[in-house]
C-alpha cells in the first residue's frame, strides 16, 4: 500500500493516528512474522483440550497422545495372494522400490529367530507363575493321576504338541500352554523370515514401517503418497492380482490435504473471481475490493497478534471460526464505500466519516457485545474465538477509521447504471406491515417455523463430520479384521498408587470382561497382565502348581512320573528344585524394557502425577451399539475409567453448539436491548431480518431431516452479526440516502454469499453445513431486509442518480 | 514365535510321510534323484513303529511303540500303543492330541495359524511336491543297493536350532529315523510291517481321518 497521508498536510490529530495505526500494523506484521516464520508457531489441533479445565483430566489426555503417537507414525502394508511364494515376491517387489526413500518411509528391523530367543529370555526364569485361565481350573478339578499322564505323554509321544525347551522345564505343558494363548493375541507369526498373517483364503505378507517425517506434514503426505503407489504398481507387476492393502494416519492425512487443497482451489478461486466481477460490476474499480481485503487482513493480523499473547496458544477451531467472524467486518469497509458513493463531492471524506461514525460505533458494539456472550461459557475454545472475532473487528473497524478517509476521496469511485438501477430497486421493494396481509404472512411463517422446528434433530457425532475416501475405509476395516487389531479409540484407563495394584485391577476387569467376550461383543483385550500378571497373582499360580503337581506326597504326579520311567527319589527332588527354581517375580518394568515387551508399549503409560496408570486395549470391536456394555464394565472395578474419543469428542462438539446457542440467543437479546437506546421502538425493525432468516433456514434443516450442528450455529451467529449491520444500515439512512443503504447491504449480502455461502459445495461436512446455512440465510436476510425497514423520510423517487455527484 | 517350536514336534511324521509317499524328491544331488526313484508312492500306508528315547538328565531309555498310517490328501494318525494309549491326528482342519477318549491337545488351523503353515508344508509333500522339503532343508544323501540314507540340515538358523541334525534311512520305505539335538537329546524311530493299499486300513483309522 501508498503512503496512507500525504505528508505536505498539515499535521492533525487525524493524520498523526493515522500514522500511529500504521506503526501498529508494521509490529503486526513483525510480529506474525516472526510468529509463524521465526517461531513457528503451529495452532493446537487437539479436539479434547477444548474443553473446561474441570471436564479436563490429564492422564486421559496423555492415554491418547501415547496411543495416537505409537499409531501416527507407521504405514502398515498387507500384501496378499492365494500363494504365499508370489505374496513374498510381491513383497519383494514393494520393497525395493520403497528402499529407494530412506529419508522418508523405513521397514521396521526385526529378525523373527532373534526375537523369540529374547522374547524367551524374559519369561525363562518365571515359568512357575504364568498360568492360562483354563490351566487354574484344571489345576483345580483334575487328578494327579490324570496330571501325570500328561506329562508322561509329553515324554513318550514322539510329537507331544508344540513345546518350549527341554522336557524337565516344562513336564506338564503349561509354558507352552501360556505361551500358545499369548501367540493368539495376535495372528501374526513369522514365516521364512516374513512376517505373515492368513485371511480371505489368502495369504498375506505384513509389512511394518517407520514414516521418518511427521504423518501431518504436509511434504512427506506429497512424496508419500506417489512412492506407496509406485511400490503398489510394482507388486502388481511382479505379481499380476496381487492384493495390496494400506493403511496409516498419514494416508488418512493425505486424503484430507489433497480434498481441502482441491476444494481450496476450486471454491476459493470461483468466490475471488465472483468478488472482482461483483464490485467490477459495481463500481468499475477493484480498488475497493483491495481496500476492503486491506481492513479484514490487519484485522485478522491484529486478531493474532493479540490473541497469542493473551493466551500463549491457540487452537485451530479458534482460527477458523474466528477468521471467518471477522468477515463480519467486510461491512464497516462497504459501508464507508456506498457512503462515499452517495455524499456530494464537496463532502470531504473526513466530514462523510464524521457522520457515519455513529453508525459504525454501533456496528462494532453491536457484534463486539454479541459475541461477548461466548466469552462468558466455559469453555477455553469459546473464549478464544469470541476475544479473537472482538479483536479481529476492533481492529478492522479502526482501519476503516483511521485510514478509509485518506485513502478514499470523492472522486475514487463511480457507481455503474447496474449499481444505480439496483440502488433504485429499493423504492418499489414491498414493505411489512401491520395489516391483513402482513398478519396472514406473519401467521404463514409461524406455521412454517414451528412445523420445521418441531422437526429439527441434532447431531453431533464426529463420525459424520469426517468423509474419508471409502477405499481407506475399506482397506481400514480389511486390516483390522486381518490383524484383529485393537481398535485405538476406545479403551480403559486403568489406575492406581502402584504398579501392583494396576494389575490386579486389570485383572479384576478382565474377569468382567470374560462374559462380552463369550457373548462375541469383542474378541479379547490386550493388557500388560496378560504378560506379566499381578504379584498377587503370580503368587497365586505358584501356589497352585506347587500344592497340586509339585508335592512330595507319594501320589503326587512327580512320583507316579519317576516311578514309571523308573528314577529315584533324587531324580524326583532334583526335577523339583528345578520347575521351582522358575519362580522369578516378573515386574511390568523388565518387561516393558525387554524386547519382548516392544509391541506392547502402549499399553504402559508409567507413573504420572504420582500414580501408575495402564491401557486396556479392546480387540475386535465391530459394533459401536455395544460400546455401553463395555462402557458399563468399568464402572465396576475400582479406578477403571472407560474412555471413549469418538464419544468424547462427540460430547465436546454437543456442549459447543448448546453454549453457542444459547450465546447466540443473547446475543439477540443484547444487541435489541442496544439498539434500542438508538433506535427507540424501531429497534425490531434491525433485528428482525437476520431473525426471520434464521428461523426460515433452521425449519427448512428441519423438514429437509438435515440435522443441527455446531457449524449450523456458527454460521447463524455470522448471520445475525451481518443481518444487524444491515439493519442498521436501514435505519440510519437519514445520513445517506435508501439506495445507497440498499448497495451497501447488496455488495456485502454478495460477498458473503460468494466467500462463505460457496462452501456448501465442500464435500467436507462441517464446510458443507457452515456454507449452506450462510447461503440460505444470507439470501432470506437480503431479501426480507428492505421489508423491515421504517418508511423512507422523505421519497427516493427523482432522486439525483449515483454518478451526478462527480459530474460537475 | 511358534513356527519353530511346532514345526519340531511334527517334523517327524511329516518328514516320514514325504519321503514314504515321494515321487519326485529333490532334484539337488544326484543320488537323492536316485533314492525317489527307489521310494514307493501307496495312497495309504500302515505300519508299526518303535520309538527309542534318550533325553538328557534321564539315565533310561524310553522305549514307546505303536502304529501309524499316512493317507495321501487326508492326513495322518500316529497311534502310540505302549506304554500309554495316546493318538496323534493331523488333518487340514488341525492337529489333535486325543488321550484317554479325551482331547489333551488341539491346535485349530481357524485359531492358530501355524497349523496351515504345517498342514501345507505337510499336504504338498503327500502330493509329491518336494519342492517345500527342498525350501526347508540342505539334502545331503547316498545310496547303495537300493538303500539309501540321508542327512537334512535346516536352511534357516532359527529352525536348525530347533530341530537339530536329522537323518533318514530306508528302501522302498523308510525304515528309520534318528533325530539328535544340541541339547543332548535323541530319538530313533524304526517303522516296519509296512502294509500298503485299501486294506491297509481298519474302519476305525478310516473314520479318524474323516
Amino acid at each position: 500500500m501508498t503512503e496512507p497521508v500525504p505528508v505536505s498536510a498539515p499535521t492533525s490529530c487525524r493524520q498523526r493516528l493515522a500514522w500511529v495505526w500504521l506503526l501498529v500494523v508494521a509490529l503486526l506484521l513483525g510480529h506474525n512474522g516472526w510468529l509463524w516464520l521465526v517461531q513457528r508457531a503451529t495452532p493446537d489441533t487437539d479436539i479434547l483440550a477444548l474443553l473446561p479445565t474441570a471436564r479436563h483430566d490429564d492422564v486421559v489426555q496423555r492415554a491418547f497422545a501415547h496411543m495416537v503417537d505409537s499409531a501416527q507414525q507407521k504405514v502398515v502394508i498387507l500384501i496378499g495372494n492365494a500363494d504365499w511364494e508370489q505374496a513374498r515376491k510381491a513383497a519383494t517387489a514393494y520393497e525395493t522400490v520403497i528402499a529407494r526413500q530412506p529419508q522418508l518411509l523405513r521397514a521396521m528391523p526385526g529378525d523373527a529367530a532373534q526375537l523369540q530367543d529374547a522374547w524367551l529370555a524374559t519369561f525363562d526364569h518365571s515359568r512357575l507363575l504364568l498360568l492360562t485361565a483354563e490351566q487354574r481350573r484344571k489345576l483345580q478339578t483334575d487328578t494327579p493321576q490324570q496330571w501325570s499322564q500328561v506329562a508322561l505323554g509329553t515324554l513318550y509321544g514322539a510329537f507331544g504338541g508344540p513345546k518350549l525347551g527341554a522336557w524337565q522345564d516344562d513336564p506338564f505343558g503349561l509354558f507352552s500352554g501360556w505361551v500358545q494363548q499369548r501367540a493368539q493375541e495376535t495372528p501374526v507369526r513369522p514365516r521364512d523370515g516374513r512376517l505373515y498373517v492368513e485371511g480371505n483364503g489368502r495369504n498375506y505378507v505384513l509389512l511394518l514401517m517407520d514414516l521418518q517425517q511427521p504423518a501431518f506434514s504436509l511434504g512427506a503426505q506429497q512424496q508419500l503418497i506417489p512412492l506407496l503407489d509406485a511400490a503398489t504398481h510394482a507388486a502388481q507387476q511382479a505379481v499380476p492380482g496381487v492384493e495390496v492393502i494400506s493403511a496409516g494416519v498419514i494416508l488418512h492425512a493425505a486424503a484430507a490435504s489433497a480434498q481441502a487443497s482441491s476444494e481450496m482451489s476450486t471454491i476459493g478461486a470461483g468466490s475471488l473471481l465472483g468478488i472482482l466481477l461483483l464490485m467490477w460490476l459495481t463500481l468499475r474499480s477493484f480498488k475497493p475490493i483491495a481496500l476492503i481485503a486491506l481492513s479484514i487482513a490487519i484485522g485478522c493480523l491484529g486478531a493474532l497478534s493479540v490473541s497469542w499473547l493473551l493466551f500463549g496458544r491457540l487452537h485451530l477451531l479458534t482460527l477458523v471460526f474466528g477468521a471467518s467472524l471477522v468477515g463480519i467486518a467486510q461491512d464497516y469497509a462497504i459501508y464507508f464505500l456506498c457512503a462515499r458513493l452517495g455524499a456530494p463531492a464537496q463532502t470531504s471524506s473526513r466530514r462523510l466519516l464524521r457522520q457515519l461514525l455513529p453508525g459504525l460505533g454501533l456496528m462494532l458494539l453491536a457484534a463486539v457485545i454479541g459475541y461477548l456472550g461466548m466469552a462468558a461459557t466455559p469453555f477455553p475454545g469459546l473464549r478464544q474465538m469470541a476475544v479473537f472475532s472482538v479483536l479481529g473487528l476492533l481492529f478492522a473497524w479502526l482501519t476503516v477509521v483511521l485510514w478509509f478517509p485518506a485513502l478514499i476521496h470523492a472522486d475514487t469511485l463511480r457507481a455503474t447504471p447496474l449499481a444505480t438501477a439496483y440502488g433504485n430497486s429499493i423504492g418499489k421493494w414491498p414493505m411489512f406491515r401491520w395489516n391483513r396481509t402482513g398478519l396472514l404472512l406473519l401467521a404463514a411463517f409461524a406455521a412454517f417455523t414451528a412445523t420445521g422446528l418441531s422437526r429439527l434433530q441434532v447431531s453431533d457425532d464426529i463420525r459424520a463430520l469426517q468423509k474419508t475416501p471409502q477405499h481407506l475405509i475399506d482397506d481400514q476395516i480389511k486390516l483390522g479384521k486381518l490383524l484383529d487389531a485393537p481398535t485405538p479409540a476406545q479403551f480403559y484407563l486403568v489406575r492406581g498408587a502402584s504398579a501392583e495394584i494396576v494389575l490386579q485391577r486389570e485383572e479384576q476387569l478382565k474377569q468382567g470382561l470374560q462374559p462380552l467376550i463369550a457373548a462375541k461383543v469383542i474378541s479379547g483385550a490386550q493388557a500388560i497382565s496378560n504378560w506379566v500378571p499381578s504379584l498377587q497373582q503370580q503368587q497365586a499360580d505358584r501356589d497352585l502348581v506347587q500344592a497340586t503337581l509339585l508335592n512330595a506326597g507319594n501320589a503326587a504326579p512327580l512320583a507316579a512320573i519317576a516311578s514309571t520311567i523308573g528314577e529315584d527319589q533324587q531324580w524326583q527332588n532334583n526335577l523339583r528344585q528345578r520347575l521351582q527354581a522358575q519362580s522369578q517375580p516378573l515386574l511390568p518394568q523388565n518387561f516393558i524394557d525387554s524386547a519382548a515387551g516392544v509391541p506392547w508399549r502402549h499399553l504402559w503409560l508409567g507413573q504420572i502425577e504420582g500414580q501408575y496408570a495402564t491401557i486396556v486395549a479392546l480387540r475386535g470391536v465391530n459394533d459401536y451399539r455395544q460400546l455401553p456394555l463395555l462402557a458399563a464394565v468399568a464402572s465396576k472395578v475400582e479406578g477403571v475409567q472407560w474412555v471413549d474419543k469418538v464419544a468424547d469428542i462427540s460430547s465436546v462438539l454437543r456442549y459447543y453448539r448448546q453454549y453457542m446457542s444459547w450465546a447466540l440467543l443473547a446475543a439477540y437479546l443484547t444487541i435489541l436491548v442496544l439498539l434500542s437506546l438508538r433506535y427507540g421502538r424501531h429497534a425490531w425493525r434491525a433485528i428482525a431480518p437476520p431473525l426471520t432468516a434464521t428461523l426460515l433456514t433452521l425449519a427448512l434443516f428441519g423438514l429437509l431431516g438435515q440435522p443441527l450442528q455446531l457449524f449450523h450455529v456458527l454460521a447463524c451467529l455470522l448471520l445475525l452479526g451481518l443481518g444487524v449491520d444491515y439493519g442498521i444500515f436501514l435505519q440510519e439512512q437519514q445520513h445517506q440516502q435508501r439506495r445507497h443503504a440498499w448497495l451497501t447491504i447488496g455488495l456485502s449480502a454478495l460477498s458473503a454469499l460468494l466467500s462463505f455461502g460457496l462452501l456448501a459445495l465442500s464435500n467436507s461436512p462441517p464446510l458443507h453445513a457452515f456454507g449452506l446455512t450462510m447461503l440460505i440465510g444470507m439470501a432470506l436476510i437480503w431479501l426480507l431486509s428492505p421489508c423491515f425497514s421504517q418508511a423512507p423520510l422523505y421519497p427516493t423517487v427523482g432522486a439525483k442518480p449515483f454518478s451526478n455527484d462527480h459530474n460537475n | 514365535m511358534m513356527i519353530n517350536s511346532s514345526l519340531r514336534h511334527y517334523l517327524a511324521p511329516v518328514l516320514f510321510a514325504a519321503l514314504s509317499a515321494a515321487a519326485g524328491l529333490v532334484q539337488a544331488a544326484a543320488p537323492v534323484a536316485q533314492i525317489q526313484t527307489a521310494l514307493a508312492k501307496p495312497a495309504v500306508m500302515c505300519g508299526r513303529f518303535d520309538q527309542t528315547k534318550q533325553l538328557t538328565g534321564i539315565k533310561k531309555p524310553l522305549a514307546a511303540n505303536g502304529r501309524f498310517c499316512v493317507v495321501a490328501g487326508k492326513g495322518i494318525l500316529w497311534q502310540t500303543r505302549q506304554p500309554f494309549p495316546s493318538t496323534l491326528r493331523i488333518t487340514r482342519d488341525a492337529i489333535t492330541q486325543l488321550q484317554d477318549g479325551r482331547v489333551a491337545m488341539r491346535l485349530d488351523a481357524q485359531q492358530e495359524p501355524v497349523v496351515k503353515m504345517i498342514n501345507n508344508v505337510l499336504f504338498s509333500l503327500l502330493a509329491g511336491d518336494l519342492s517345500q522339503l527342498d525350501k526347508l532343508f540342505e539334502l545331503d544323501g547316498s545310496i547303495k543297493n537300493g538303500n539309501w540314507q540321508v542327512a537334512l540340515k535346516a536352511r534357516q538358523p532359527g529352525l536348525a536350532k530347533a530341530i537339530g541334525d536329522i537323518q533318514l534311512e530306508g528302501g522302498a520305505y523308510v525304515n528309520k529315523v534318528i533325530m539328535q539335538e544340541a541339547s543332548g537329546d535323541h530319538t530313533e524311530i524304526v517303522f516296519s510291517a509296512i502294509q500298503t493299499g485299501a486294506t491297509a486300513m481298519s474302519a476305525d483309522e478310516g473314520a479318524m481321518l474323516d
